[in-house]
This record gives structure tokens, sequence and C-alpha cells, in this order.
């Protein structure tokens, strides 16, 4: 087996370019997202593995073997679609059975299999029904066990959550990370829900236009966001406009501090960025990045409140623990502390190369 | 509370008009649907049992036909007018001649527009677009048309066969022994191929001219059907002719066989291909329905006593579909 590596892998549909030249290595019995905005050619990239599209460029290399042009019949990736794409004339054994069937295994032994898989996935006792008779959760258990049948190579899902509803969503990442770590195959995940990538993945790709902004393991993605895009993509942040200036970064008429900011010349636009859960707010201290800021409204989310506020820095939204005494009215005017080691900071590009969906304020939730 | 009080005077004084108006819209509703029934009575149920009537009347020598109440045209159909002194088949061997041609052209119809409509349900829409309306296009030609143009290509003098000649096909065909094989299917004489009057050239013309028809009836099955069907059968080992007859052909069993049955009755009813390449001995009950109420022995209510049978023979088929389809969507 060994591990699965893309060089170079480009693919383009006449003058739209889907995937851009995209180098990567999936680690043996590992689980690894591939996290973006939709059309951003991550389902794209996930069809070039299973060997359902041909790459207009580079290799693909499974073990150190060249499979770039190898029919996705003969690679051995198991795949669980976006639809599920079971075969609703066939009853759910057989459609669990499918790869051991065609490949010639006795009826009697395919069944047995099927029957294990449908046990590991908690579907004992289902065999003989009709897909049409099955829930959308049952469903996708059932496209998984299918895919699992023939012992994968590696195992690919493209937007496996997206036709469940949102609680059932939750259970079924939990569920399917418990099985990948169990079964130890190497797994990727097509996913534009960056929370599911987090709960499931050892590594996140995150990619927007056809290229990867960042790979790490999800702290290192939502704490270390390498662009804004991934920081505004990856949880939630506030991001700022400023210049850098005597190693510090103007914003506006504040002048902020951040170990970074010496690495940019004088004058060069950068843009900043803030989780709003790292947003000091009250009085205490007196510390650097201190500004002042009126509430204008508060979001009560249960554990959590979100307040947005009206600083000379722009608009902030900071989130603030719902158990704390210190909570302030719409209208009140509070004390903020940015801590310099909570503000990433990034070069400012042209207002048309940051269209991946970042808005000034704040982004993604 | 109040708010209903100031209204309900309101309403008191309205009734009447609303009332009134919905009973007019019900009257001409009551009538438009009794204009429908008159003209689908009038067009279908009365030339319907125009014909049933005719079947059971007596033909007037040298005239038209007359009132009665015999059932001698139908057992002429099944046992012969000689009956019970000699028994013949001729005319239940002309409905299964019928039901042959129309069978095995409808079946070749549709197995071979079936690659085709997939093929070309996987296009851009615009070259399916294209597609559709060069097929719809090429219905507005006339059966007559079409024979005509075959009779012409499988003509013994100036057609396929004179190009068979001349091109030492028939030479090769002769050398190879494949020529016997051509003669013994009757598709040949001692000097060279011949393919007019054959069963082949009458099913070859009708699965032609019902071609076009297969393709719009698949047409939205499988333009509905998944992509990720396939695709999932592939990624789990299945090669294309796999993929083919496990998950592609089981998901259109039903419109297949809704095809088949919608061309066979379409075809049973063929007349000018029969006529023109089939053997003689070989004619169908449609041409014999003709021969009867036009042609030579204007016999009418015989030939509606044969109508009636194909008619019946159709509906037979439909039903047997129908139990087909249902109990295939139920338990397979």
């Amino acid at each position: 087996m060994g591990a699965l590596s893309l060089g170079n892998i480009g693919k383009e549909y006449g003058e739209a370019r889907a995937v851009d030249g995209i180098t990567l290595d999936f680690p043996e019995g590992q689980l690894t997202a591939l996290l973006g905005p939709s059309g951003c050619g991550k389902t794209t990239l996930l069809r070039m593995i299973a060997g359902l599209e041909v790459p207009t460029r580079g290799t693909i290399t499974m073990g150190g073997r060249d499979i770039t042009r190898v029919p996705a019949h003969k690679r051995k990736f198991g795949m669980v679609f976006q639809s599920f794409a079971l075969f609703p004339h066939l009853s759910v054994r057989d459609n669990v059975a499918y790869a051991l069937t065609i490949a010639g295994t006795p009826r009697g032994e395919a069944a047995a299999r099927a029957d294990r898989l449908l046990d590991l996935v908690q579907l004992a006792g289902l065999g003989e029904r009709r897909i049409g008779q099955l829930s959308g959760g049952q469903r996708q258990r059932v496209a998984i066990a299918r895919a699992l049948a023939q012992e994968p190579d590696v195992f690919l899902l493209d937007e496996p959550m997206s036709a469940l509803d949102a609680k059932l969503r939750e259970e079924m990442q939990v569920e399917l990370r418990l099985l990948q770590q169990r079964l130890g195959v190497t797994t990727i995940v097509v996913t534009h829900d960056q929370r599911e990538a987090m709960t499931m993945a050892d590594r996140i790709i995150v990619m927007s236009r056809g290229k990867v902004e960042q790979e790490g393991t999800p702290q290192e993605i939502y704490h270390w966001p390498a662009t804004g895009f991934v920081a505004g993509f990856i949880g939630r942040a506030n991001f700022m406009d400023g210049i850098a200036r005597d190693g510090r970064i103007m914003v506006g008429e504040i002048a902020l501090s951040l170990p970074q900011a010496a690495r940019f010349l004088d004058g060069s636009p950068v843009q900043l960025a803030c989780r709003p859960e790292a947003i000091r707010m009250g009085e205490g201290g007196a510390g650097a990045n201190r500004v002042q800021g009126r509430v204008t409204f508060v979001r009560d989310l249960g554990p959590v409140r979100d307040f947005h506020l009206e600083t000379v820095l722009g608009k902030l939204v900071v989130e603030h623990g719902s158990d704390q005494s210190t909570s302030p009215k719409i209208g009140e005017t509070v004390h903020l502390t940015l801590p310099p080691e909570a503000l990433r900071i990034y070069p400012r590009l042209p207002p048309q190369d940051l269209s991946g969906g970042v808005p000034s304020a704040l982004a993604a939730e | 509370m109040t708010v209903v009080g100031h209204i309900r005077p309101a309403a008191d004084d309205a009734p009447p008009r609303p009332e009134r108006a919905a009973l007019r819209w019900r009257a001409l509703g009551l009538a438009i649907t009794l204009l429908l029934w008159t003209v689908v009575l009038v067009l279908c149920l009365v030339p319907l049992a125009l014909v049933l009537v005719i079947s059971v009347g007596q033909k007037v020598e040298g005239a038209g036909w007359e009132w009665g109440f015999t059932a001698e045209n139908y057992i002429r159909f099944l046992v012969g007018a000689q009956w019970p002194a000699e028994t013949t088949f001729l005319y239940l061997t002309q409905l299964y001649w019928s039901m042959r041609y129309a069978v095995v052209a409808s079946v070749i119809a549709v197995v071979t527009a079936l690659p085709f409509t997939y093929l070309m349900t996987r296009q851009s829409r615009r070259a399916q677009a294209l597609w559709l309306v060069f097929l719809l296009a090429t219905l507005s030609l006339s059966e007559v048309f079409i024979v005509m143009g075959w009779d012409i290509i499988l003509s013994n003098n100036s057609g396929l066969p004179m190009l068979f000649a001349a091109s030492g096909l028939t030479d090769w065909l002769k050398a190879t022994g494949w020529f016997d094989v051509l003669r013994d299917w009757g598709l040949a004489n001692p000097r060279n191929v011949k393919f007019k009057t054959s069963e082949f050239a009458t099913v070859l013309t009708m699965s032609y001219l019902v071609w076009p028809y297969a393709v719009i009836l698949l047409y939205p099955a499988l333009s509905r059907l998944d992509p990720s069907l396939a695709e999932a059968a592939r990624t789990m080992g299945a090669r294309p002719w796999t993929v083919a007859r496990t998950v592609i052909l089981p998901a259109v069993r039903l419109p297949l066989l809704g095809a088949v049955l919608l061309l066979f009755v379409f075809l049973l009813g063929g007349y000018v291909a029969v006529t023109v390449f089939a053997d003689p001995a070989k004619h169908t009950t449609a041409v014999s329905v003709y021969e009867h109420v036009r042609g030579s022995t204007l016999n009418a209510p015989f030939g509606a006593a044969q109508s009636v049978i194909l008619l019946v023979t159709a509906a037979v088929f439909l039903v047997i579909g129908h139990r087909l389809s249902r109990t295939s969507r139920g338990g397979g």
C-alpha cells in the first residue's frame, strides 16, 4: 500500500482552472479533510484521486507506483458520494456486497461479509430492506459499508454529511471518525464545513481557487491561519486593515503592537486578524493594544455571548462566556484589550485577490 | 370580537352576488366537461362501436354489409371459413407474423436506441437539444417515404447487392463460406446477396421507422439517471460492461419494457413496410384488414372482425406489460 501522493496535479475544463498545481502527501492511516468553499476544486481533486477524472497534468502515486492513468475500477479506492449513489434495485445487503459480487466472491461468503459490515455501521438486521425504506442516516451508513466492502487502500468521502440534518451530522462525524481510527484506513474527506473538518481530521488542507492555502492539524490551522483567507474561513475573525510603521501596525490613528510586526517594511499594507474569543473585555490591567468600544448589539448564544462593538479600529465582535459577571449593556462603553500574541498579521493584497468570501468585519461563522 | 361584529353585517349584504358568479362558473365547467365527453364519444367510441357492430354483421354479395349478429367472421379468423369440414389457420398465421415483426422490430429498435440515448444524455445540454431536434424532425418523414428509401437501398439492381457485387464483397463472402450462411437465411440467390422480400428487410425497415420514438421514450429515464450510480460502481471495481449490466440496465428496465410495449403496439398495425418487403405468405393481419375492407374481396364485416382481434391482441400485451412492471416494481 503505502502513502498516496499528488505531484503538481492540475485540471482544466477549457479555460476554467479547477485545480491548479497541487502537491500533497496523504500519510497512511490518517484522515485528511479537504476543506474549502464551493468551487474551490476540492471535489475535482477527490474525483481525480478516485480515478473518475483524468488530470490535465501532474502525477498521482500510491506507495511509489504511478496510478495517474489507472482507471477507477482498478484502483481499489472506496468512495462515498454526496448523493450516496445507492443502487435502488438492490437490497441493502446486495448493495454492500456489490464489490464482492462483481469480483466473483461466492454468494454466501459475500452475504456474510456484507452482514459483518452492516453490523460495523450499526445496521445489523436491515440487510433485507430496500433502499427506499431507509432514512437518510441509514442510507449514509449503507454507503459507508458498501465503500468499505472491498477493503479499500484509500477511503474517499465527498461531502458525506451534506444530506443529513444538523444533529445527525454531528453524531455521524464522531462515529465516522471512530470507525476510521478502528480500521486505520487512509481516508480523505471533502467538506465545506469547518466544524466537520475539525471534528474528524488528523490533518486539514484548506483550499481556495484550485490551490492549497494551508495544511496542518486542526489546532495549527485554527490558531495559526497562514493567510487571511484561512483566518476567515476557519472559525470567525475580526479583520483590520493597517500599515506597518516603526515595528508597529497603524490601524487608523491607533498603533497596535505585535511580535511579527517588525517583519514588515515601513509603509507596507497589512491585514490583522483576531479571534472574537481572544479579545479581552473589561477594566482590568494596563498593557498594550487597549481601545474603547461602544456596545451596539448583544447576541446571546447560551454558553457564550457575542458583543458587537463600535471602536476606533472599526467594528469588532467579542465573544465572552455568559457566566462572567461583566456583562455590558447596549450603549455602554467598555475597555478592550487585543493581546499582541493573539493578533495575526498578513500582507494585504489587492482587493480582488481576497475575494474568497472575506468581509472586512467578521467572516464565516 | 368587535372586529367580527363589524364585518358581519357587510357580509350579510353581499351573499347573492358571489354565489351567483360561482354558480355560473360551475355551469360553464359542466358545459366544457360535457363538450369534451361528446368529442371523445364521437371521435373514439362511436367508430369503435361501429367496427364492433360491423364485425358481427353479414356481408352482402357485391354490395356492403347488413346488420346481423353472427360469430362467423371470428370463427373464420380462428379456424377458416370451411370449418368444421376443413380447418385452416391462414388468418392466425397472419396474426403470428404481425406479432413476430412487431416484437422483433421493437426490440431491435429499443436495444439499439439504448446505448445511443445513454451516450446522448452524457453530452452537453446543447448537444442533447440538437440531437432531440434532429430526431423529432425525422419523425416528419412519412412512412411511405422511408419505405421507398429502403426499397432503393435494398433493391437488387441498384442498391446494396449491386454495391456488394461491384466492391468484391460478394466474392469475399463466397470465398469465406458466409455466402452459404446468407443463402440459408434467405438473404442470397445463387449469384448475389438479395435483401428484398425478406423478413430481414421488413424488420429492419420497421425498426428504423420507430427508432426515433425509441430514443425519445428512453431519453427521460436515462437523463434522470444519477451519474454517480455508474461512478460508484466503477470505484467498486466494475468494468464499463459490468456497470451497464448491473447498474444502468436494472435502473431503466421499466422504461425499457414500456418503450418496447408501446412500439410493439404501434408496429402491430404496420402496413407499408410489410407490403413492400415481406413475402406474401408472411403478410400480416393489418394487410389482410386492408384487403378485405378496401381491396378486392370487399368484405367489411370480416375486415372489422380482424381489426377487433388486432385491437384485443394489443390490449392483452399492454395488460401483460402492466402486470410485469407492477410485479418488478414491487418485488424485483
